[in-house]
């Protein structure tokens, strides 16, 4: 079956998610889960680490999707960065770019949070 | 060899220009063909050209469709120029000046001398005009010379090929792009489909189709609403606004395909479109199952303001019928899991029942008696019981519960216990009702009831001393055709505790008498057109009865009420006891 695994760290007051392995549709209820643990405790400086994310599957864009509106509703954002060619081939396909920052490098993206204050 | 050597030793100073022109032409080629952007092609040939003939204004315009040719760069000239298309009916084969241009044979030569071009060069590759490159006054207004046309013609040869190859890579980029968000949704489709397949959760289904979705679409707000009987439910939802009311989504069912919602002109449909237009939904896509519109997934505008398009209809079509049958098979799966659920209790109830019932009824001296209980599909709560009591007394006992399923066979269960641990207490009838009621208030709390009939039969005295606590009036028909109830007691059983006790009576049983004990389910049983077989059928039957044994009575009932049923389920047990003095 298809593996994924999502840990979480936290560095300079910005949550980083890292990916691994397949977001699909039979694992897109974890990153839902893991987005629902941030916004409930107002956790909303959040960066999508892709690094070791080898796939991603419409659905799993649809959860970054179904997220962002309530993270940026309290001055939050969720920042993508680390994407190998063929995630974000796919977050190019659908448009993406055009509605989140996306980072070659974590540190950029986390900057990128500090810097606005 | 010799001459030929001489020649190169001392070109002649034409060779010297075309030696300059090749390499020009070779490096200009260089150039044009290192890049892939339009852009830089249509302003490297610009520049190269205007370079060499001194022109300060060049404009370089590319056939989109016949004779319609659009201006993609300009040097010199208006820059709104750029994007307009210009109407070429026939192109020169060559380099020509305007003013040579024959107007009916060129009716464009009329526009190029109005906004000041004065030479036009075609771009052909084979026959097949590519585009024109257009140029004003020469700075020093000397007339081109045929070796410099000639030059001019083979960069503008050149510059087609360049332009044909980068509109080639473009548009196979396009299609390629095209390609990938095809393969792209038939991934999602395939992702989802495999996923389904293993999942029979409906608001998990709803969840994972909502994320498809979004993700594929890159769509924000949507109302997934789905048909219930005849009802509309919305499963999903994300709005900017009040939901629209359930009787307005029903009337969008009609619509048979995708659909945009600034396209919609049935008159039926026309509020729920103005609700979606304030919404700012853009699209209605049905979900249907074998023909049948089962929901909707109506949706809002792009988040890039892209506007939707048909091969995407194709898409959200097939997400949605694949969304509708497994959403359909968890709903089926659910119902089937939920009557498996019910079967196995009714499994469980009957199985009580059948336990608490007597296999076989004890022998009683000088008393012919018999019984037998239909159990209907939902298991009531009816029970009856004959328990030998001392030397010649017997408990006879029929009672009806309160309720069907488990819950009534196993409150049957506590009462049977009840009575058969109060029984050799030694207490009147009377006293031994009220206990049975307070036990049966304690355990119970009032919510349940029980009517209940039991006595004691004394098989020396023949007599019967009985309770009847709300329970149908048993019939005692004497050898001599008279009827008389059996109406003495109180209280139907669990209502309450005990305040006033119970009367009882006590009936002589004489030769030939018999007694007719049964539940509602008996009285009430029900024909195909709802009407009840009724006391009085009751009656009737007890007394066209001559000398049959007690067992001859009860399947002659039985079978009474078969044919009155005439097959239609009954929804209550059918219990009767016959005793008969002999």
């Amino acid at each position: 079956m298809s593996d994924f695994k999502i840990a979480q760290r936290e560095t300079n007051n910005v949550n980083v998610l890292e990916l691994k392995g397949y977001l699909d549709a039979h694992t897109a209820p974890k990153l839902e889960e893991a987005f629902q643990q941030l916004l409930k405790s107002d956790r909303t400086r959040i960066v999508v680490n892709c690094r070791d994310l080898s796939y991603i599957s419409s659905a799993g864009l649809g959860v970054f999707m179904a997220f962002i509106e309530d993270v940026r509703e309290k001055s939050g954002d969720i920042k993508l960065t680390n994407m190998s060619t063929k995630v974000y081939n796919v977050f190019d396909l659908l448009g993406f770019p055009l509605l989140y920052e996306i980072f070659k490098d974590e540190s950029e993206a986390v900057k990128k949070f500090n810097d606005k204050k | 060899m010799a001459p030929a050597r001489t020649q190169s030793a001392r070109p002649a100073p034409d060779s010297y220009e075309s030696h300059f022109e090749h390499t020009a032409l070779f490096e200009f080629s260089t150039v044009i063909n290192s890049s892939l952007d339009p852009q830089f092609i249509f302003s490297h040939i610009l520049l190269t050209i205007m370079g060499k003939m001194l022109a300060t204004k060049g404009l370089a315009a590319i056939e989109k469709a016949s004779h319609e040719f659009s201006v993609e760069m300009v040097k010199g000239f208006p820059r709104e120029f750029v994007g307009q298309m210009v109407h070429v009916r026939k192109l020169p084969r060559s380099m020509m000046d305007v003013r040579k241009m024959n107007s009916t044979r060129y009716p464009c030569a009329k526009f190029f001398k109005k906004i000041g071009v004065r030479m036009v060069l075609p771009m052909f590759i084979a026959d097949k005009p590519i585009g024109f490159l257009a140029f004003g006054e020469r700075f020093s207004k000397k007339k081109l010379q045929t070796r410099e046309i000639t030059y001019l013609r083979s960069l503008a040869n050149i510059s087609a090929t360049a332009i044909e190859k980068s509109r080639t890579v473009e548009q196979v980029q396009h299609i390629n792009r095209k390609l990938d968000r095809k393969i792209q949704e038939l991934n999602t489709l395939f992702d989802l489909s495999k996923e389904y397949g293993s999942l029979l959760d409906a608001e998990k289904l709803i969840r994972l189709l909502v994320f498809s979705l979004l993700g594929q679409i890159g769509v924000n707000r949507y109302i997934i609403c789905l048909r219930q009987g005849s009802d509309v439910r919305i499963a999903a939802s994300k709005i900017d606004g009040a939901l629209p009311q359930a009787e307005l989504l029903k009337t969008l069912f009609k619509l048979k395909t995708t659909s945009l919602v600034e396209n919609l002109s049935m008159p039926v449909v026309q509020n729920a479109r103005d609700v979606l237009v304030d919404l700012k939904m853009a699209l209605v896509v049905p979900m249907s199952l074998q023909g049948e519109n089962k929901g909707l997934m109506i949706l809002g505008e792009k988040l890039s303001n892209q506007p939707f398009v048909e091969t995407e209809f194709e898409f959200l079509s097939s997400l949605a019928n694949l969304a509708i049958i497994s959403l359909e098979n968890a709903r089926l799966f659910k119902e089937a899991i939920e009557k498996q659920r019910m079967e196995d209790e009714l499994m469980i109830a009957r199985e009580i029942q059948k336990g608490l019932l007597p296999n076989v009824l004890p022998t009683l001296k000088g008393i012919d008696i018999a019984a037998t209980n239909i159990s209907s599909k939902q298991v009531g709560g009816d029970y009856y019981d004959v328990i030998p009591a001392g030397a010649h007394r017997y408990v006879l006992a029929i009672g009806d519960v309160s309720g069907k399923g488990t819950p009534a066979a196993l409150l049957m269960a506590s009462i049977q216990a009840s009575i058969r641990a109060l029984v050799p207490l030694n207490l009147s009838l009377s006293e031994l009702t009220g206990r049975v009621n307070d036990l049966m208030c304690e355990n119970t709390g009032g919510s349940k009831f029980v009517t209940f009939f039991w006595g004691f039969v004394d098989t020396e005295a023949m007599t019967l001393n009985y309770v009847n606590a709300g329970h149908n009036y048993p019939y005692l028909i004497h050898a001599d055709g008279s009827i008389r109830r059996l109406d003495k007691g109180g209280m139907i059983l669990g209502i309450m505790k005990t305040s006033t006790p119970y009367e009882e009576e006590t009936v002589q049983l004489r030769a030939g008498d018999l007694l007719f004990l049964f539940t509602d389910g008996v009285s009430e049983a029900m024909s195909r057109e709802s009407v009840e077989y009724g006391e009085e059928r009751i009656e009737a039957l007890l007394k066209s009865d001559g000398g049959s044994s007690a067992q001859d009575i009860v399947d002659l009932f039985h079978k009474d009420i078969l044919r009155h049923a005439g097959g239609a389920q009954q929804s209550d047990d059918i219990t009767m006891m016959v005793i008969k003095r002999e």
